[in-house]
């Protein structure tokens, strides 16, 4: 094969008591896809962050071409034939896509003056090579995320890249993007491009890589090519024992109509209707979960449902009682406990320490508070039952909320809300970012939360938590409900293609492409 | 175990606590030296500047009474500085509800000539205290509806107030005269000395403020830690999006918080109109409402250590004159000593970043 | 009686006073652009304004004034720059340090140096770059005046403080460096990853705003005042820091609000000589700055959308 193009030789990188990485070593030969597999926390970002020159290793080296660099920035990357399209997109949003594509390298006029049309040329002869249309004059806030991608991967491309890090590129994609991303990123290797293609999806990885590089817990813990695995056997290396555990689950009792959702329509921040008439009935003792690709009304449904949104038109009711227009106060008096999809954003006052997270939203109830004056020793005691009852793994109630890891976050999280004892339960991904052990600890509590006879309303882009835990499962495609199946009615093929606007005619076709190319 | 546990959480709160006063402090002492080091560069001699200051500010009774008479308005106005902070809300304006404060307290104080003192003193409190609130609560309303920055609104109405006190003390509240200010207030209207209680006491012109002063510090701090209001001004000032879905309205709190700020600035304008001048002028107030940012800032926001912070900013007020007549020092230079704390109490990394130059840096990279 | 008011001297008060606001609102836009909201333009601007007096008084020549005045607004703005970019300080409480401490620096200075409080002594002024004469009588005299009044009469920090809007507009969104800033302000880490500085791209910004500043300060004592008062800024930091945001955070957008400033405060000038006809106390003129300020961020602030990452210190990594 010969040397490699990029090698990483015994990487280590140590965050203040966490070694993120430990030893690790990887190469990349030139037309290669490496697909970098692992849990969230396994260490492939911060690898890669270190290839990228945005974190500086402790130990070890890398070399480019066979020869030992020290990459000091992203800027010395680039230079060195790296690039690398993040998680989060490094893209500046009210400017171009010609603006973007040529920040930090602009083709200039007496040294200063920008040759936009020198630079929007180049711009569209790249995508026009690489098969990558986007338009140019395009401001990035205005295009979906797919597109936005594209500009990512021409940004690398311009700064003429040999190397692409892709950091889990599909996250954010719907399943027709996917495919387009990995004819792109086919074609990309055609033109002798090498690939980093990290993620923690085993079935792009069967799909996509030549050669397949398994993380855990900081190290590489081993190497196979797709060929000769399956999907079992890298899930059993990347979280080291079998995880085809399923939660055991009674059938559900039906009971009395908890949640009722009648035509519902929500506007989005931009007065946009994001989500249109929508209706639907949670009962006593169902999980009812809504699957959709991010961004198709879900967070305005949530939203609206606990009061946190206008509704602008249908009417929601709560066990008969009509909360279409509550406040959040209200809408948590009535009886709507809420998990919210960002916890750092909504669920908890990172600041606050644990009892005074255990009490926002009953803080101006009994037996926290009485007439506006609270209950400090109350608060304690409770906060401490709560804690051991769900097993939050924290030194005292007195540290602040930061001071948990996200696992533990979450449960506190759950205490806060479940510990209300609420009618319904509104979980918006609430395992998102979490380990294995918090994962099945969240679905347990919520399946005993359903056994109790509460209503449970779930929303999750995770299609294995959603056939986990639902009692019936909606569709939700661009703001309305598209289909509804019962519990293990539906396989992920079927859920998938209801999810990218499937069930019109013309889309028939692709159902069978779409199932061809998913690998169970 | 759990007796352990006890200790390692009392040692913690141990340590919190001296790190809580430790960078104030630090900041007070360089602060301090930076000044003296200007005061050298320009040819004064800064031992005989600061033992003069020293001196005014606590060489007796009198000079005590004096900083607990400057201390008072900067209780009041760093209370309101700090309520704000607490709930993400920077109120740079503190001066114009002070403004609004003394106007009302001299206007009722004369109006309500021949009421005995304690149907007056409460009654210009409560209003005086209202119109702080009301004068706070358009930047809040703002704030709160269009996003405008309390930062430029309430500078704004602190000018605003200005002007309107200026008019009204060389218009339809004049005192007949050359001077533009009110009648004296009546005797009644006025808050007691200590002295006019206890004469041996001897502290000068020191009123009874001072402790009302303290009063509200306790109370502050009291409502902040106690009280559904305190907590929910503090859930909005960490996170707005958390409080609104733990139920807190956020720009119901916004609006509380700065009125009662508003309201706590304008006792400071109150107290000094019925406590130590008797009579309403335009210049009353010498940046009360500025200096309480750096009585907030050095105590952390926290109500009890502005008691504090106050006492030491008053004390610095206090002798600046007896540093300028015995020093020849301008009394300015405790306004850049005031500058310098704020700068230095903010600026918490500056220790950190002049002793680990380097390891601050990487630490920063891998946050 | 408008004849009286709409005068060609009351549109070039406009534009006199509009100058200082105007410099001082651009040195915000390039600040906020760059990603650091910078509220001690206030104090800059009164520390510009003392030492351009400062450095007029010991040479004796306004245009080594006007020099001292940028480098020493440049010099509190480095203050500013360290303590937000560097320190991470939380920056509105850092442009608050640095108004109050050049008051206290303002004030005690003007003892040790003038050796009083209050104003200073009278220093050399900047005169008018042109000192043309036209047609004296009839219309073409009257035109003349206009001309002459509104284009030709102004001293030459106006002029610039107009030019460096026109170029300062073409250049945010013309070249590499208005590019560049404006990637600074929304987005940092997209900037640091292709390999843009945000350090020292900020740090410049603040630098910019600093010099800015400190030239609206000589304008207004080396120019229009001649002599350094007090507190003489008098909240304009703040007005053009609301000019910027109602010229949505652009060189031109920002000039042009500080002219409609300007023209509020020329007019309330213009009536308080009108005492006779129109009998409001003067108090409610000079109000007038400030409640046009409120009105101005009450409209639009809903509207107008700041760069995204203002305020916020950058974190590596």
């Amino acid at each position: 094969m010969g040397t490699a193009l990029l090698e990483v030789r015994e990487v280590t990188k140590r965050f203040p008591g966490v070694l993120a990485n430990d030893k690790v070593s990887l190469s990349l030969a030139e037309g290669e896809i490496v697909a970098l597999l692992g849990e969230n926390g396994a260490g492939k970002s911060t690898l890669m962050n270190v290839v990228y020159g945005l974190l500086a290793p402790d130990g070890g080296e890398i070399l480019v071409d066979g020869n030992t660099v020290h990459v000091r920035s992203p800027r010395h990357a680039i230079d060195l034939g790296i690039g690398m399209v993040h998680q989060h997109f490094m893209l500046v949003e009210p400017l171009t896509v010609t603006e973007n594509i040529v920040l930090g390298i602009e083709p200039t006029r007496y040294g200063e003056v920008i040759d936009f049309a020198k630079a929007r040329a180049d711009v569209a002869e790249l995508s026009e090579r690489y098969g990558l249309f986007v338009d140019p004059g395009a401001t990035v806030r205005d295009l979906p995320v797919g597109m936005q991608q594209r500009v990512e991967i021409l940004k690398a491309l311009y700064r003429r890249a040999r190397v692409l890090i892709l950091d889990e590129p599909t996250a954010v994609l719907t399943p027709q993007e996917v495919r387009e991303l990995f004819a792109v990123v086919r074609s990309l290797v055609a033109e002798g491009l090498s690939v980093v293609f990290i993620t923690h999806k085993l079935e792009e990885v069967m799909s996509i890589a030549d050669r397949v590089v398994v993380m855990r817990d900081g190290r590489v813990v081993g190497e196979t090519r797709p060929s000769e695995t399956d999907t079992a056997g890298l899930a059993l290396m990347m979280v080291g024992r079998d995880v085809v555990f399923r939660i055991e689950k009674q059938p559900s009792t039906c009971g009395d109509t908890i949640l009722e959702v009648s035509d519902v329509s929500v506007l989005d921040e931009r007065r946009l209707e994001a989500v249109h008439s929508v209706s639907f009935r949670v009962c006593a003792g169902e999980i009812l979960a809504i699957a959709g690709v991010s961004g198709n009304g879900q967070t305005e449904l949530v939203e609206a449902i606990t009061g946190l949104r206008k509704v602008a038109g249908g009417a929601i009711t709560l066990a008969g009682s009509d909360i279409t227009h509550a406040s959040a106060r209200q809408t948590i008096e009535a009886g709507v406990s809420h998990v919210p999809e960002d916890r750092h954003r909504r669920g908890m006052v990172l600041e606050f320490d644990l009892a005074e997270n255990m009490i926002l939203g009953d803080h101006r109830r009994l037996p926290f508070a009485r007439h506006g004056v609270m209950d400090k020793a109350a608060i304690a005691r409770i906060t401490t039952e709560r804690v051991a009852e769900y097993d939050v793994r924290t030194p005292s109630i007195r540290v602040a909320g930061n001071a948990l890891s996200g696992g533990n976050q979450q449960k506190l999280v759950l205490a806060r809300e479940l510990g209300r004892d609420p009618e319904l339960l509104v979980a918006a991904q609430p395992t998102r970012g979490l380990d294995v052990g918090a994962i099945e600890f969240v679905h347990k509590q919520i399946l005993a939360e359903r056994d109790v006879g509460k209503g449970v309303l779930l929303v999750s882009l995770e299609l294995e938590e959603i056939q986990t835990l639902a009692d019936r499962i909606l569709v939700m495609f661009e703001g309305r409900i598209v289909k509804e199946f019962a519990a293990g009615e539906a396989s992920d093929e079927d859920l998938g293609y209801y999810m990218t606007g499937g069930g019109g005619d013309k889309l028939a076709g692709e159902h069978a492409e779409l199932s061809g190319t998913e690998v169970d | 175990m759990e007796n352990g546990r006890d200790r390692d959480a009392g040692m913690r709160r141990l340590r919190a606590v001296l790190e809580q006063v430790a960078t104030p402090f630090v900041s007070v002492v360089i602060a301090m030296a930076i000044g003296s080091v200007i005061i050298w560069a320009v040819g004064y001699d800064p031992v005989k500047a600061f033992s003069a200051l020293f001196a005014g500010a606590f060489g007796g009774p009198r000079q005590i009474g004096e900083t607990m008479l400057r201390a008072t308005p900067l209780i009041f106005t760093g209370l309101a500085v700090a309520y704000g902070f607490r709930a993400g809300l920077f109120n740079i304006g503190a001066e114009g509800q002070l403004f609004m404060g003394g106007l009302v307290a001299a206007w009722l104080g004369i109006a309500l000539a021949g009421l005995p003192t304690f149907v007056i003193i409460p009654t210009i409190l409560v209003a005086g205290a209202l119109a702080g609130a009301a004068w706070a609560f358009v930047p809040a309303l703002l704030k709160a509806r269009v996003g405008a920055h309390e930062v430029i609104t309430t500078m704004m109405f602190t000018f605003i107030a200005r002007y309107i006190v200026s008019w009204l003390v060389t218009g339809s509240l004049k005192a007949p005269g050359q001077i533009p200010q009110t009648d004296p207030l009546p005797v009644e209207s006025t808050l007691p000395r200590f002295i006019d209680i206890l004469p041996g006491l001897g502290t000068g012109r020191a009123h009874l403020g001072f402790l009302i002063a303290i009063v509200f510090a306790v109370v502050v701090w009291w409502v902040l830690k106690y009280t559904t209001l305190g907590y929910e001004a503090r859930a909005v000032g960490f996170n707005r999006w958390a409080s609104e879905t733990g139920g807190v309205s956020v720009s119901a709190t916004t609006v509380k918080s700065l009125c009662i700020s508003g309201a706590l600035a304008a006792m400071a304008g109150i107290t000094e109109v019925i406590g130590v001048h008797g009579r309403l002028f335009d210049q009353f107030s010498a940046g009360f409402g500025f200096t309480g940012i750096a009585v907030a800032l050095l105590a952390r926001n926290n109500p009890l250590g502005v008691i504090a912070t106050a006492v030491l900013f008053g004390a610095l007020s206090a002798g600046a004159g007896t540093m300028q007549l015995q020093a020849n020092v301008p009394h300015k230079v405790i306004f850049i000593i005031q500058g310098l704390v704020i700068f230095l109490v903010a600026a918490q990394q500056l220790a950190h970043w002049i002793l680990h130059p380097l390891k601050g840096r990487e630490e920063v990279k891998g946050a | 009686m408008l004849s009286e008011i709409l005068t060609p001297d009351l549109f070039a008060s406009a534009i006199r006073i509009a100058t200082p606001l105007a410099l001082a609102a651009i040195g915000g836009t390039i600040c906020e652009r760059s990603g650091v909201v910078n509220i001690a333009l206030e104090g800059i601007m009164l520390f510009g304004a003392f030492m351009g007096v400062v450095g007029a008084a010991f040479t004796g020549s306004a245009w080594v004034g006007v020099i001292v005045a940028v480098f020493a607004g440049m010099s509190l703005a480095l203050v500013h720059a360290f303590a937000s970019i560097t320190l991470k300080t939380d920056q509105v409480v850092s442009g608050t340090a640095i108004n109050i401490l050049a008051g206290g620096l303002t004030g005690f200075f003007m003892e040790v140096i003038f050796h009083r409080p209050g104003t200073t002594d009278p220093v050399a002024r900047l005169q008018p770059v042109f000192d043309l004469s036209g047609p004296a009588g009839g219309f073409l005299g009257s035109a003349w005046r206009w001309i002459d009044t509104i284009f030709l009469s102004y001293t030459p920090i106006v002029y610039f403080a107009i030019l460096i809007a026109i170029a300062g507009q073409w250049a945010l969104f013309n070249t590499r460096w208005g590019l560049r800033l404006r990637a600074l302000g929304e987005h940092p880490r997209a900037a640091d990853t292709v390999g843009i500085s945000v350090v020292r791209g900020r740090y410049m910004a603040v630098l910019t705003s600093g010099a800015l500043a400190g030239l609206a300060g000589a304008n207004l004592t080396l120019e229009q005042v001649g002599s350094f008062t007090e507190g003489m800024t008098n909240g304009r930091g703040f007005i053009a820091l609301a000019a910027n945001i109602f010229g949505r955070w652009t060189p031109g957008g920002s000039y042009g609000a500080s002219l409609l400033f300007g023209f509020a405060d020329a007019l309330q000038i213009k009536l308080q000589f009108l005492r006779d006809v129109i009998t409001i106390p003067s108090q409610f003129f000079l109000m007038l700055p400030y409640v046009l300020t409120v009105v101005v961020l009450a409209g639009v602030v809903g509207r107008a959308v700041a760069p995204a990452a203002i305020g916020k210190p950058y974190e590596k990594g």
